[in-house]
């Protein structure tokens, strides 16, 4: 017998379908099974379950009547099942966290239809502008995201922290996102021929070429691309990423935090453990000179003098240059 | 044998339906499941059952009644159904968008839309993601409440009344006024340790005037208390145009002929300034004033005297 979901979930996603059928009278097997995620047969057999619930009642109107064919299940559940459910924690602060990020994309009309719906939540479950969620509007999103939109190439100047170069690339824009407080542009980058991902915080130019993109995403990354270090780090790195372990003190681990492989580890020294993708010595080297004294490369032995070569560098950077 | 779900189901419907507290017995004989006999199995039963409905957010309340039992039990409907949200069909229809356009973790806004009965569709690429944590949602909860928490932050109990939840710079913070601080503070609610514990709703009081926006400010090297600092910083022509689209132009002390910029960044945390001045590699330098540029350099002398090829670790 295949797993199953446990009860206790079983019977929240029940609630949850009986809430929308009190609501619609009718439904499609396949659009209640899509909406709430459910196979069919797993549908029917819990509703055919539901259906004998609640009996005997005592009067008409608290009858539950259910009717499931192969196609379409029609309900006469009355108002009372209809009626909003209230909110665990963690649902009501999903809703309005979700409201206000939607409303903090630049371009948002805050009076709109989702700024009231979000009012009227707040009205009934409280914390009236007590959540705030800020989204940086770097100063070529508004193009950027116009392009994508439109379907239209784009010419971007672009900087590249792993490479720490600017380079000219004609994108066909794909999707705009913000992820974790920094905007992203991933597209077909006709330079590299690939899909790339860019952040748009490091585009200091960006035109409309003219031309129409002609890649939409057919060969997009997938979403769990980004679960490596470098994918949120400018460039979508290639599979030559290589993989480091350093020892970290505990008041710095902060700094590897967003950029971590794997859960850290405690070591029988007293630091944290961490791992991380490493696609550029370059930014390999900056990372090294924030955590400074705070961290040392375990592994692999050819990257442990990234960090002094980085700090030389910036050194006699400092000595030669003119001193105002 | 009965379901657990078709048991779990009925009891949801048996303790709402009627409106008053229901012995044990009586429950027993309207929904299917239970053991026959009276006794513990059938007392277990019922309070495992109670447990699964209260993790699902749904609270049966025990109440005095009369009769041999002493105990009765009812879903009360405030606890169970929202006051109506009277949601138009565009509003029903901007929060359905707006859940499937944010990625915040599980549970998701999917589940909300689905507990207030809306439409809610899945499958949309996100607009936005934002890390979720599981402090978040007892925070909020508090907060809606206007409850006192506390919390352990960096090896210290901490006792906040709080004002703002506010994700910024990638991070959620949670803005308050600091009970034994006596003053606003904010905190990265990643590095509270354990569990977040709220006092009676309504324990908290903020300050007259409390203005959680100013609370956190928009550069990491203003989250801090240290002396406030002017440093002034040049950065190349390369990444000139970027830093000052992050920094703002209000920042600019002026602009060289060879395309590089001079800024003045008010500065009270000198630590989150090194670490963003080392991001931008050789591009940025610290010309003043001198105790910070000392430091920065100092910082660099140290790394580069690190052994090439540490031995015994």
């Amino acid at each position: 017998m295949a797993v199953r979901a446990d009860a206790g979930s079983r019977l929240l996603r029940l609630l949850a379908v009986l809430t929308w059928l009190a609501r619609q009278g009718r439904a499609p097997v396949s659009e209640l099974s899509e909406r709430f995620g459910l196979e069919p047969d797993e549908l029917i057999a819990d509703l055919e379950l539901a259906a004998c619930c609640g009996l005997p009642p005592y009067s008409p109107d608290q009858l539950m009547e259910i009717i499931v064919d192969d196609q379409e299940v029609i309900a006469d559940l009355g108002a009372e099942l209809g009626r909003s459910r209230r909110l665990t924690a963690a649902e009501g602060f999903a809703l309005a966290a979700s409201a206000r990020a939607i409303l903090a994309v630049p371009g948002a009309d805050p009076d709109g239809a989702l700024g009231r719906a979000l009012a009227k939540l707040e009205a009934v479950l409280g914390g009236r502008g007590m959540l705030r969620v800020d989204l940086r509007e770097p100063a070529h999103l508004a193009v950027i995201r116009d392009a994508c939109e439109a379907g239209r190439q784009l010419e971007l100047h672009y900087y590249s922290a792993s490479s720490d170069r600017e380079s000219t690339r004609i994108v066909d824009p794909v999707s705009v996102r913000s992820i974790e407080g920094h905007w992203y542009l991933d597209g077909y980058c006709h330079n590299a021929q690939g899909m790339r991902r860019f952040r748009v915080d490091r585009v200091s130019t960006a035109r409309p070429t003219g031309e129409p993109a002609c890649h939409r995403g057919e060969d997009a990354p997938p979403d769990d691309a980004r679960d490596s270090a470098q994918q949120t780090e400018a460039f979508v790195p290639g599979p030559e990423a290589t993989v480091v372990h350093l020892a970290v003190d505990d008041d710095a681990v902060w700094i590897v935090e967003p950029l971590l492989t794997s859960p850290p580890e405690p070591r029988a020294d007293g630091r944290t453990g961490v791992t991380l993708a490493v696609a550029s010595t370059v930014w390999f080297g900056r990372l090294l000179l924030r955590l400074g004294p705070h961290a040392e490369v375990l592994d692999p032995p050819e990257l442990a003098d990234t960090g002094r070569q980085a700090a030389r560098q910036l050194l006699d950077h400092y000595r030669s240059a003119p001193f105002r | 044998m009965v379901d657990r779900l078709e048991r779990l189901t009925d009891l949801v419907l048996v303790l709402l339906r009627d409106q008053r507290p229901k012995s044990l017995r009586e429950i027993a004989s309207e929904v299917p499941g239970y053991p026959a006999q009276e006794g513990e199995a059938r007392r277990q039963a019922f309070e495992r059952d109670k447990r699964t409905l209260r993790d699902g957010g749904i609270e049966v309340t025990a109440m005095p009644i009369d009769g041999p039992e002493q105990v009765g039990y009812v879903i009360r409907p405030e606890d169970y159904y929202l006051p109506d949200l009277n949601l138009a069909p565009d509003e029903q229809a901007a929060l359905n968008l707006a859940v499937a356009g944010v990625h915040l973790g599980e549970p998701s806004g999917r589940d909300a839309l689905w507990r207030l009965g809306l439409p809610a569709s899945a499958g949309a690429r996100p607009v936005a993601e934002l890390p979720a944590l599981p402090a978040l949602p007892a925070l909020h909860a508090a907060l809606r409440a206007r409850a006192t928490v506390s919390f352990d932050y960096r090896g210290e109990r901490r006792r906040v009344d709080p004002a703002q939840l506010r994700f910024h710079a990638g991070w959620w913070y949670l803005v308050g006024h600091d009970l034994d601080r006596g003053a606003a503070r904010t905190f990265r609610v990643d590095r509270m340790e354990g569990d977040v514990s709220a006092a009676a709703p309504g324990s908290a009081v903020l300050p007259d005037g409390f203005d959680p926006d100013a609370a956190l400010p928009d550069v990491p090297w203003r989250v801090g208390e240290g002396a406030l600092v002017t440093v002034v910083v040049r950065v190349d022509a390369a990444l000139a145009a970027l830093v000052l689209d992050e920094v703002g132009e209000s920042a600019l002390a002026r602009r060289e002929a060879d395309g590089s910029v001079v800024l003045h960044l008010e500065v009270t945390n000198i630590a989150a300034l090194r670490s963003w001045l080392f991001e931008l590699g050789d591009h940025a330098e610290v010309l003043g004033p001198d105790e910070v540029r000392a430091g920065v350099l100092s910082w660099l002398e140290a790394m580069a005297g690190v052994p090439a090829a540490p031995e015994g670790l």
